[in-house]
């Protein structure tokens, strides 16, 4: 992360413009007891409140670490049923990094947030068949396998 | 456009948390390992 990642302008712009950048040592404590840490580097989303909402483990390009801080501030606005902010992220995955491992996620998430704040199931099905049209082998078009009968 | 070259890190918890209150910002926690 060091050599590659962090050093990447674009991402060190959007952590210095979205997030508070916090590094702790593997061996810090309490936090790595309380955050059960087992590998470096581990990555994880917290609210203000420190509430933790995203992980990741291991090494994470440029390319792929900003969709994956864009989906952790999405799922911490999710969570606690922000869905105007969380969808606001979520488009953005979808809009500038269609090809990232964080995109099929987001479009499950953005299907869900879309249906909970609307409570029409048709954002459901549409999340499906786009899982299914642009990422058939994702985990996440099996999840949302259900929603075609919607 | 002018692009940012350096992380500014906070070192402690807490002062991360207290600023992402004063910021309305989530946190990047990195557990690292320092070598």
């Amino acid at each position: 992360m060091d050599a590659v990642t962090y050093p990447n302008p674009s991402v060190a712009e959007f952590i210095e413009e979205n997030m508070v950048p916090l590094r702790l040592a593997f061996n810090s404590e309490p936090e790595s007891i309380v955050f059960k840490l087992r590998w470096t580097p581990t990555l994880i989303t917290l609210d203000a409140e420190g509430e933790e909402h995203h992980r990741t483990v291991g090494f994470l390009p440029p390319e792929e670490l900003i969709p994956s801080l864009l989906l952790g501030i999405a799922k911490a606005h999710f969570d606690r049923d922000q869905f105007s902010e969380a969808l606001s992220r979520l488009d953005k995955i979808l809009a500038d990094y269609p090809k990232s491992a964080s995109t099929p996620e987001a479009v499950y998430l953005a299907g869900v947030a879309r249906y909970k704040s609307t409570h029409d199931p048709k954002f459901l099905k549409e999340a499906y068949e786009r899982l299914q049209a642009e990422y058939p082998s994702s985990e996440w078009t099996t999840r949302a396998y259900p929603y075609r009968l919607l | 456009m002018h692009k940012t070259a350096k992380i500014n890190w906070a070192t402690t918890l807490e002062s991360a948390l207290a600023r992402a209150r004063a910021e309305n910002r989530m946190v990047l926690l990195d557990f690292f390992n320092p070598g």
